[in-house]
């Protein structure tokens, strides 16, 4: 999934190389729309991943938020996690680095997301699928019990975003929507 | 002797007649100075209602008098009243009647516009208020303080829907008559992403209830 996702994203920016306002027929305020729900999507994943790994939210409640963050992955979609001790960069399925996120064995956690901005602006792909790259810094911090912090880096992590028009029925009439799913999130630096 | 007492009575009667002659006279020539002296004041009189009026109508009409409408019909009333035969005042009447039509008009059609916007004003808030009791739960149980206060705002807010599944639209754009939606969900996720993210940045855009007057539809719009 992982390799797909990033030949996809790579291949796609390479062939069209073009922004979506010149090549179809969105006005540039509803591809800001898009662009911005896109954001609040990865900015919402950042919250959820602070809620699971910290220690006092309750275990049922996390489970809760797990569900949450998932549906804003792709099926299959992988999260990559690194760390100062190893240069290798581990790939889980989301849905299982969010539990072993739940379980680490510190007595506090601490996990910031920042700088959240776009390296690759959404592009229409031929399918009408836009696709693009948001980049994230995450600060993580773990402490003992007496409070003293025992390790700490920052990762820089490329999230590929993928928006699809879509379509359902709600109370007897079709709605259009747009359904951003985030792809894999790759671990670009780790850094103390 | 008797002559002279005759003498004496005639020269008596002479004076008196003459008297009652000059009485008479004098009196006739003083009730003809009367008259002539009211025709002046009267036509004085007219004169200075004509230079009144044409004063009082052409300050109307320039718009220099500091009058109220009322005042400026009242004054064009009081005018007209005087039924003054002279040519200028008539047609200054007529312009004048004119512009106090118009004005009344405009004012008239002001004091409409305002009703109108008054009214418009009072639909908006009440329109902006009536859903004032969802928006309230919403904006509460971002800002709740801790899990178990967002959870008891949530179960308050729960008793506004028919279900838990109520699906909750949320417009990201809005172009042409056209609206972009983000990914539909339902009030129970909704509320749950409230008080997971801490934070409310819609607003209460349309709402279906049902015969129970609970909510079985709800569309937000990004702020």
């Amino acid at each position: 999934m992982r390799k797909i996702s990033t030949i996809m994203a790579v291949v796609f920016s390479l062939m069209t190389g073009y922004s979506v306002q010149a090549q179809d027929d969105i006005s540039p305020e509803r591809k800001q729309a898009i662009d911005s729900l896109a954001l609040e999507k990865v900015r919402d994943l950042s919250k959820y991943v602070s809620i699971i790994g910290n220690k006092s939210t309750p275990w049922s409640e996390a489970n809760r938020v797990i569900d949450r963050a998932e549906e804003l992955f792709m099926a299959g979609a992988e999260m990559g996690v690194s760390s100062l001790a190893s240069p290798e960069v581990k790939y889980y399925n989301v849905r299982q680095y969010f539990e072993r996120l739940m379980r680490l064995n510190y007595d506090r956690v601490e996990i910031e997301w920042f700088k959240i901005e776009y390296v690759s602006d959404l592009q229409r792909q031929p399918d009408g699928t836009y696709v693009g790259v948001i980049t994230i810094f995450q600060k993580f911090s773990a402490y003992d019990k007496e409070g003293g912090l025992v390790y700490e880096d920052t990762t820089k992590k490329d999230i590929t975003v993928y928006v699809k028009r879509k379509e359902t029925q709600i109370g007897g009439r079709i709605i259009g929507f747009w359904d951003v799913l985030l792809g894999d999130i790759r671990v670009k630096e780790t850094s103390k | 002797m008797m002559k002279k007492q005759s003498l004496l009575q005639t020269l008596k009667q002479f004076t008196l007649v003459l008297m009652i002659a000059l009485v008479s006279l004098g009196g006739a020539t003083g009730c003809k100075s009367k008259k002539k002296l009211a025709q002046e004041q009267a036509a004085a009189e007219y004169a200075s209602k004509v230079e009144l009026a044409k004063k009082d109508l052409n300050s109307i009409l320039d718009g220099t008098a500091a009058w109220s409408l009322a005042e400026k019909e009242q004054r064009f009333q009081t005018i007209k009243s005087w039924n003054l035969e002279d040519t200028e005042v008539q047609s200054l009447l007529d312009k004048v009647e004119d512009k106090l039509a118009r004005e009344k008009a405009d004012l008239e059609r002001k004091a409409e516009e305002e009703r109108l916007r008054k009214e418009e004003e009072a639909r908006l808030k009440a329109e902006a208020n009536k859903y004032d009791a969802v928006e309230n739960y919403f904006r509460s149980i971002a800002a709740a303080p801790d899990q178990a206060t967002a959870n008891e705002k949530i179960a308050g807010a729960m008793q506004l829907f028919a279900t838990p599944d109520v699906p909750v639209l949320i417009i990201i754009s809005q172009a042409g008559g056209f609206n972009d939606y983000d990914r539909p969900t339902t009030i129970s996720k909704y509320l749950d992403y409230l008080k997971d993210q801490k934070i409310y940045n819609n607003r209460v855009q349309q709402v279906k209830y049902d015969a129970n007057k609970r909510i079985t539809e709800l569309e937000l719009i990004k702020k």
